[in-house]
């Protein structure tokens, strides 16, 4: 993976949910740890089609649960961060810390 | 604690209309929302966002393919002008219009040839872009996309076309494509546009499957993201069978549906066969094992060789062999052959026995293949009992099913469609009912058909289906087998005396009616009673009516014959039933979904010269009790002319069938129509007057109760 590729918004906060998330980052989870940092509803179809393109792109990997009555009988998709996508998430971090330090007059103002 | 149920067209819509990209896990993390507590309208808005992003990223995924499309299809008016030119043109021309005067078939297939060479060409080129670019695409799936091609083009073509034609006033009032091709390429007005529609969707259609789906140009992976992106290509069979329950459903019923077409298409060969002149129970046996046999066989290999496919998803691994999936359609299949026959016949019997096929086809193929259809699945909790309480109620409310009111009105309409004759609409509705009753009814079994249990079951339930086929078979041969021969023996005689006058000796009264059994007449001609005191011959003995200074009209009474007979015959046949009456005295109708076709004729034993005659009147008499739109056409046509012209006179309604005039006769209307006469025409003068009724709907399978009394032939 070459390191000229950066996260974009949404894939950068669905990669930190799944993180925080651990063991139990499957659709639902995620959908609601967004909608709790974010403050408003999202999408669980738009949350798999991004998870599906970080996937493709071996910054997550998934694998199928067990199903549950509940989910009528449907299985969960549990996904975790990969190293590639631990790397990814710790770039895109510094590159944007980097970046705000660069203004200290906004930072003044916002602290 | 009740369970709530997610709003069941959501549920249809995300399981059906996303792209086959859109897994499972999506509709379960819904549903354990929902019962969480969420709303229907939330549920509602989940479906939609999953469908359009799903639908987005598919449309993004072949951003290529669509972009290539539409570059493609810019020269599409162009390509139709220079077709149109190579149709009529030059040595090809002629030779394409010599094949469509005498094999239209064959016109047809250059015709699709000749368009899908444009489809052919951007579909290798779009090939060879991909090969250069380094994603070369598999040969199979070009392979398909070549074949896809035409047999997407050919019915988008067809609807296109009649929605111009249709629409053309309305819609392109004046149009024209430009004159030079390179102005047709550039075009983008709205016939132009029109035009592409057909290329554009066949090219899409064909190479959507085919295209690759690009990572995105924005995010430049390595190697080995490419080759993870890729791995299932190389190995699609194997995930098909194992991952995609889907896929499998949809294959299997797209087995069993291409054996029916191969079944259906074996027995319409079969009735194209010429059919021995007398047949004896023996023969009609062997003839019915004959049908059944090649429509089960036919069936049976359509579908082999699609289970047999490279891209079937059970050539390597299926749940169950061949023979017995094969067993258990063949007791559908095996009543095709009879409904095609029926149909053939345009009885009302094929629709019967679409709908047991249907129903047969599909009970046999729910209740074997419930292991792919309806998997076991684990009973959710507070659904159905409670394990404390061996009485309690269910907790689980009925869902609301759709199926029966879709199962009602298919029988309505499929009985609307028998009452006007429409035997094929009719067939489709109730095969269509039947299927679906069949399939809401029956219970899966949950066995697997690789079992010899299964295996045997299914042998039985054949054997009990090829028995009541035979038979009914052998009643449809029995019964309609007459009609299309003195259709065809119709024809032939038509054929050869074209040209011949003899036509009023040779029909044999009777004849027909012996052979035809069920079929009714194949045609009939009507004899006027004869006058009982006529005191003027109805011709005139000189050797030309209306010969110069005669001043009064001469006065013709009817005494000619009227014929009926259905398209495409244009005269009696050789058997053609005959009988005095007019069509007042006796009821005339068709027993099939045919309209009647009825004329009157007159001979004049002398000829009248055109010039002389100014306007012929013709008085009928009118008993027709149904209001419609029924008008008459006069023809006039010179025996004595090599190719027997005629001249044609226009038509005049009959005021006193219309609906604005009309009123239930007590006694017979009598009513005149005028049909003036120019001096000069494509014939000089004329020795027989033909009277065309041309009914509205109402009146074309039952002759209308009018009678044409006499003409009146005015001197100029």
């Amino acid at each position: 993976m070459t390191d000229r590729s950066y996260l974009g918004e949404f894939e950068l906060m669905l990669l930190l949910a799944v993180i925080h998330l651990g063991d139990d980052a499957y659709g639902v989870p995620i959908s609601r740890e967004l909608e709790a940092h974010r403050g408003r509803s999202v999408a669980v179809g738009s949350v798999y089609a991004a998870l599906e393109r970080l996937e493709a792109k071996g910054l997550v990997a998934s694998s199928l649960g067990d199903p549950t009555p509940e989910r009528g009988g449907k299985a969960k998709r549990y996904f975790c961060i990969t190293k590639e996508g631990l790397r990814q998430v710790h770039e895109t971090r510094r590159v944007l810390t980097s970046l705000w330090e660069t203004i200290p007059d906004f930072r003044l103002q916002e602290s | 604690m009740r369970r709530r149920e997610p709003p069941p067209l959501a549920n249809w819509m995300l399981e059906h209309l996303p792209s086959g990209d859109c897994d499972e896990a999506l509709g379960g993390d819904l549903l354990e929302e929902f019962q969480a507590g969420r709303s229907d309208s939330w549920y509602r808005r989940q479906v939609l966002a999953a469908c359009l992003v799903s639908w987005t990223g598919s449309l993004r995924a072949r951003i290529s393919l669509l972009g290539f499309a539409l570059v493609w299809c810019l020269p599409v008016p162009a390509w139709m002008v220079l077709c149109e030119r190579i149709e009529h043109a030059g040595a090809v021309g002629r030779f394409w219009q010599m094949t469509e005067a005498r094999f239209w078939p064959g016109a047809v297939a250059m015709g699709l040839t000749l368009h899908s060479t444009f489809l052919w060409a951007g579909i290798l080129l779009f090939c060879l872009g991909h090969r250069f670019a380094g994603s070369p695409l598999r040969w199979e799936k070009i392979r398909r996309a070549l074949l896809l091609a035409p047999l997407i083009f050919t019915p988008v073509f067809l609807v296109v076309f009649v929605l111009l034609a249709l629409y053309w006033d309305a819609v392109f009032p004046n149009a024209l494509l430009a004159a030079s091709p390179l102005r047709q390429m550039a075009d983008l007005h709205l016939l132009a546009n029109a035009l592409r529609v057909p290329y554009f969707v066949a090219f899409l259609g064909a190479l959507w499957a085919a295209a690759p789906r690009p990572l995105r140009a924005s995010q430049p992976l390595d190697a080995e993201s490419v080759l993870t992106e890729f791995e299932p290509e190389f190995d699609t069979l194997a995930v098909l069978s194992n991952l995609a329950p889907f896929a499998l459903r949809r294959f299997l019923v797209f087995l069993a549906a291409a054996g029916l077409v191969n079944a259906m298409i074996g027995g319409y060969l079969l009735c194209r066969l010429p059919e021995p002149h007398s047949a004896t129970l023996a023969s009609l046996f062997l003839r019915a094992v004959v049908h059944v046999g090649v429509g089960v066989l036919a069936g049976a290999l359509g579908s082999w060789l699609y289970w047999k496919h490279p891209s079937s998803p059970l050539r390597d691994g299926s749940p169950g062999s061949f023979a017995p999936f094969a067993l258990i359609c063949a007791a559908g299949w095996v009543w095709v052959p009879p409904m095609v026959v029926f149909a053939d016949q345009l009885s009302a019997g094929a629709a019967l026995i679409a709908m047991i096929g249907a129903f047969v086809l599909v009970s046999g193929l729910r209740s074997a293949t419930g292991f792919v259809f309806s998997p076991a699945q684990p009973l959710p909790s507070g659904v159905g009992y409670e394990s404390d309480g061996l009485f309690q109620e269910s907790l689980q409310r009925p869902r609301a099913d759709a199926f029966g009111y879709l199962i009602a009105v298919s029988l309505y309409a499929a009985g609307a469609a028998l009452v006007a004759h429409s035997i094929f609409p009719a067939i489709a509705l109730l095969a269509f009912s039947a299927a679906l009753f069949a399939w809401k009814a029956t219970v899966p079994s949950g066995r697997s058909f690789e079992s010899l249990e299964e295996t045997r079951r299914a042998a039985l339930r054949l054997g009990l289906q090829v028995i009541p086929a035979i038979l009914v078979t052998i009643w449809a041969l029995a019964g309609g087998a007459g009609h299309r021969d003195l259709a065809a023996h119709a024809d032939e005689a038509n054929a050869v005396d074209e040209n011949s006058s003899s036509q009023k000796n040779s029909p044999k009264p009777g004849t027909g009616l012996a052979r035809n059994g069920l079929g009714g007449y194949e045609s009939l001609i009507l004899w006027p009673f004869p006058e009982k005191k006529q005191l003027l011959p109805p011709i005139l003995q000189q050797n030309s009516l209306l010969a110069p200074g005669t001043r009064e009209p001469v006065v013709l009474r009817f005494n000619g014959e009227y014929w009926f007979v259905q398209a495409p015959q244009k005269r009696p046949g050789p058997e053609a039933h005959q009988a005095s009456g007019t069509p007042i005295s006796v009821d005339i109708r068709a027993n099939n979904a045919v309209p009647l076709v009825m004329d009157a004729h007159q001979n004049l034993s002398a000829p009248v010269p055109l010039a002389r005659c100014r306007e012929i009147e013709v008085e009928i008499e009118n008993r027709d009790n149904k209001a419609g739109s029924i008008s008459l056409a006069l023809l006039l046509t010179d025996a004595a002319a090599p190719h027997k012209q005629t001249l044609y006179l226009g038509q005049q309604p009959i005021v006193s069938t219309d609906s604005t005039h009309f009123s239930i006769k007590q006694s017979p209307v009598f009513e005149t129509l005028r049909f003036p006469v120019p001096p000069t025409g494509s014939i000089r003068k004329f020795s027989e007057i033909t009277v065309l009724v041309l009914p509205d709907v109402e009146h074309m399978f039952a002759a209308p109760k009018i009678a044409i009394q006499q003409f009146k032939l005015f001197p100029r």
